[in-house]
């Protein structure tokens, strides 16, 4: 058990990274770096040293280590891989991990102010925007999931029997709001080089060396977080994935994660990224879903 | 029993402490000029006191009968948990306000008496304890119409200024009209059940419903919930600082206190349909009060929209309480309530933070327009991060207080969700989920706007530039109270039992304890330990290889200035454009010059919106009383002095014939 929270808190989420940025680039017919170039990658950025702003204070200089904790925090008590949760009382809370998340953005959205730079305030100001769209859908989404249930604990919510239609209304609803939620496609592009249309780089232009390290860490760990919920609850949709246990499913959730992993390198290959005032009518699918998730899993229960 | 004194701690050291505010209220105004602010001792005292008290008796109900009486209502003051728990609240927040003024006050002594100040703030502490303490309705309405005349005075501080006497008339007039609907209410309530003590109105159903609601709109416009809260956001940024913490986060929750006393425990006035009105009223409140704060620019303005939002979320659990009550459900009836209770002392801690930080800021820069502030964290330290404790409270994040709270709403609701009677009721109930993650998203956008561009970034004035901490009190205070936000989020396990006794009446079981179940502070100890071993790594590979400090990348195009940061007008922009229907939002630009597509002369964008439920509402309304008020009252008052004696014998007549009769 312990060795499968290390493997998924310090492996997993940057092969996931690794293995979306090589299907892109596959997808763009070319070969791309190897999947374990996001390992190099924060290995050299600690290596490096870094620049801060001179108008940046504290808050900059701690958002990004808060920002990390609970990232970790979150993969730590949330179930994305389908390896069995260690007893962690009731801290496995649904809500707990979706607010330990808003916790990382204001104190990100913060230290994007705290520069000074235009940038920041603008991907700041964006964020915050997206988030709060975001932020209702999930809790809607998984609640619907967690009636079932009877309890807003994770553990509980994704070892109990559950609706079919309702797991995969309510992952498809989770994956578009971890698009939005991570600053994917067609949200925002992670790869554009005008830093006006961006979101999260746009917040973290300032960052550098070790504390981009940390920041794009946090965020690989935010990727595994979200995309493994939606991975897992449509797994939950798919006949005999409860009756696995064990390593089995750890096997398959792990493989889920990455087909959808791969799924939002296809999208971004295929995908141009929408016009700013489009995002919330994308977000609005998601919202529909997980209020039809609602209605159906209320008539069920 | 209500006869007799049933004295105990609490009586003891709640009567001493309304005996120190009151001589606070004579020190404020005979105190020598040198020595104005001797009342703070008595006042700080009281509210030592005050917390005393609360601790104080245990679980018991006392009673403490003074030598007075009103009419056939005895002067009788009741000491319960109820009530026990919101003389903590107002000692605590008191305590708080009257270290913060001594420091404050200096910035106004030139145009304000600063002793009258310590009285009026001593009459209003007074007075705030006299409404939880009243045990019935006539010694409750002399405290309510005390704490309006005492905060309307305190508003008027400032009185010079044409701005603050604007709001103090228009607090006035909302806390004239808040007053008759209470009276109304409480007169139906006597007339049916003939007894001005709280605990002898037991009325349920449609025949509590008539009283109830004239209640209910008395103390909604106290409490300033939607649609009455219009004179809040006018009110509370006119008062000093210290005052505005002392009514946003302790004045307004007395009105919490009365709906829980009279709605909620024992069932004084129990009509079931109250549930879905406070339900409903307190959703719209929530996302009204965080839409029009997003769109302040002015620091307490801003916060007395974020009160109008809490006051929503408190009333929804009232609501909550109350339905869980009409359908059976004593575990929902109870995480209601208990809910309400919480959210209200935790709401008192942040809110009065926060007032007290956008204090500092007033005092320290004489401007309250975040437009013309920023960098100020590197000038008062202490304050920006009290002010950032203090955001995330009130954004509900992890662990601190407001996410306490609001995580055991959520659970309510989850409650309500599996158990309630019909599908669209259950429904409602993970819709109101959704409502209240909007909310605290809309709260995050809200606060990183206001700490952003007030305390982060570069200055963009010369008041901002030359700005300094707060004197060693007001500092004192904020930390003292940033303090009590992590603990109050830490501590909920130590909460349970007093919140127990309130919600559970003796003999029932208490079904609180199961509803907490969240290690906070095991998963805050485990991640503050991560932190540390994450800082200490870094200071490591910064030994190896320094932080540079460079200029904020500039595009290359030269020095950045203090004008091209992001404002909290652009801030707000997208959020606005996306609720622009309920804002009438609308942005109008307009380019001038020759080459107008690409080398524009001039570039004027305006963005307007229109507070409509006071355009369109309460204007024409006010505008048509206005008017036949004119037209009759003129008449009445022609300047005569024949015309007044009449008045006056006609009156007399009126009155004489009243009494032969009755």
């Amino acid at each position: 058990m312990i060795l499968q929270l290390m493997v998924n808190a310090l492996v997993v989420p940057l092969l996931l990274m690794g293995v979306i940025r090589k299907a892109k680039a596959l997808m763009q017919t070319r070969r791309g770096a190897p999947v374990w170039q996001p390992f190099y990658d924060i290995a050299r950025l600690l290596k490096k040293g870094e620049t801060i702003s001179e108008k940046a204070g504290w808050v900059f200089v701690w958002a990004p280590r808060i920002g990390l904790v609970v990232a970790l925090a979150a993969a730590i008590l949330a179930p994305w891989s389908g390896a069995p949760l260690p007893p962690f009382g009731g801290a496995t809370n649904y809500l707990l991990v979706l607010y330990l998340m808003a916790l990382a953005r204001f104190v990100a959205m913060l230290a994007a102010m705290d520069t000074g730079s235009a940038f920041g305030g603008l991907g700041a100001s964006r964020d915050a925007t997206i988030s709060l769209l975001v932020e209702p859908v999930m809790v809607i989404g998984l609640g619907a999931l967690a009636l079932a249930a009877g309890s807003t604990d994770l553990s509980v919510i994704y070892s109990a029997p559950v609706n079919p239609v309702v797991a995969a209304l309510v992952g498809v609803t989770l994956l578009i709001a971890a698009l939005a939620e991570l600053s994917r496609m067609p949200v925002d592009d992670p790869t554009t080089h005008l830093e006006l249309t961006m979101v999260h780089e746009a917040m973290i232009l300032e960052n550098s060396g070790r504390n981009l390290a940390l920041t794009e860490y946090a965020a690989a760990l935010r990727t595994c977080v979200l995309l493994g919920l939606a991975a897992q609850t449509l797994l939950r949709a798919a006949p005999g994935f409860p009756l696995l246990s064990g390593g089995a499913r750890y096997a398959v959730g792990l493989a889920a994660l990455f087909a959808v992993g791969g799924l939002v390198a296809v999208a971004e290959g295929v995908l141009v990224r929408l016009k700013w005032r489009g995002i919330p009518s994308f977000l609005a699918y998601s919202a529909g879903l997980s209020l039809l998730a609602a209605l159906l899993a209320v008539l069920k229960g | 029993m209500l006869d007799s004194n049933v004295w105990g701690g609490s009586a003891l050291w709640g009567g001493a402490a309304l005996c120190a505010w009151l001589a606070a209220a004579f020190v404020g105004l005979i105190a020598p000029r040198p020595r104005r602010h001797l009342a703070a001792i008595p006042c700080a005292v009281g509210c030592l006191l005050l917390a005393a008290s609360a601790f104080a008796g245990g679980g018991q109900p006392e009673y403490l009968r003074l030598p007075l009486a009103l009419g056939d209502a005895p002067f009788t003051l009741l000491f319960d948990p109820l009530s026990r728990w919101f003389l903590a609240i107002i000692g605590a927040v008191g305590l708080a306000a009257v270290v913060f003024s001594p420091g404050y006050l200096e910035h106004l002594r030139e145009r304000v008496p600063v002793g009258f100040v310590w009285s009026a703030m001593a009459l209003l502490l007074l007075s705030m304890a006299g409404v939880v303490l009243a045990a019935n309705a006539i010694v409750f309405l002399v405290a309510w119409e005390a704490m309006a005349l005492s905060s309307f005075a305190l508003v008027a501080t400032d009185h010079t200024q044409r701005e603050i006497q604007r709001a103090a008339l228009i607090y006035l007039g909302a806390t004239r009209v808040g007053t008759a609907f209470l009276m109304a209410g409480f007169l139906w309530a006597h007339l049916l059940t003939g007894t001005w003590d709280f605990s002898g109105w037991n009325l349920h159903g449609a025949a509590a419903l008539g009283p109830a609601l004239l209640i209910l709109v008395g103390l909604a416009t106290k409490a300033g919930c939607w649609p009455f809260h219009l004179w809040l956001p006018i009110a509370h940024p006119a008062a000093p600082a210290p005052v505005s913490a002392l009514m946003s986060g302790v004045m307004i929750k007395t009105a919490i206190y009365a709906m829980a006393r009279l709605f909620v425990l024992d069932g004084h006035l129990a009509a079931p349909a109250l549930g879905p009105i406070l339900i409903a009223l307190g959703t719209v409140s929530a996302l009204w009060g965080v839409l029009f704060a997003l769109l302040q620019h002015d620091l307490k303005r801003l916060l007395a929209y974020h009160s109008v939002e809490n006051i929503g979320i408190i009333l929804t659990a009232v609501g909550l309480a109350i339905v869980g009550r009409s359908w059976g459900l004593p575990a929902l009836y109870q995480l209601g309530l208990a809910v309400a209770l919480f959210h209200t002392l935790n709401h008192a801690v942040f809110k009065s933070l926060l007032f007290l930080g956008a204090g500092v800021v007033d005092a320290r820069t004489h401007t309250r327009d975040i437009e013309r502030l920023g960098g100020l964290i590197h000038r008062m330290p202490a304050t920006a991060a009290a002010f950032i404790v203090g955001s995330a409270a009130i954004c509900a994040l992890p662990p601190l207080n407001g996410f306490a709270s609001e995580w055991l709403l959520y659970q309510g609701f989850f409650q309500m969700a599996r158990t309630g009677p019909t599908v669209g009721e259950r429904l409602c109930a993970l819709l109101l989920m959704g409502w209240l993650a909007l909310i605290g998203g809309l709260a995050i956008a809200c606060f990183v706007k206001a700490v952003g561009v007030t305390f982060l970034g570069s200055p963009r004035s010369r008041a901002a530039e030359k700005a300094t901490e707060g004197t060693r009190g007001m500092v004192a205070a904020q930390i003292g109270l940033a303090f009590a936000c992590g603990a109050l989020g830490l501590g909920v396990p130590l909460l349970i039992a007093p919140l127990s006794c309130i919600v559970a009446s003796p003999g029932e079981p208490s079904l609180l304890a199961a509803a907490w179940t969240l290690p906070t502070a095991l998963l805050t100890l485990a991640m503050m330990g991560a932190l540390a071993i994450l800082t200490l790594a870094m200071a490591r590979l910064a030994r190896k290889n320094p932080a540079r400090r460079f200029t904020t990348w500039d595009c290359g195009f030269g020095p950045l200035s203090a004008r091209t940061q992001y404002t909290a007008t652009s801030f707000a922009q997208p959020t606005l454009r996306l609720f622009g229907a309920v804002y009438r939002y609308s942005i109008a630009i307009e380019v001038g010059g020759r080459n107008r597509r690409y080398f524009p002369d001039s570039v004027d964008v305006r963005a307007t919106h229109e507070p409509y439920l006071e355009t369109r509402v309460y204007a024409p309304v006010l505008r048509s009383i206005e008017r036949g008020a004119g037209a009759f009252l003129m008449r009445l008052q022609a300047g005569s002095i024949h015309q007044y004696l009449l008045h006056v014998a006609l009156v007399l007549a009126l009155l004489l014939w009243l009494g032969v009769r009755g």
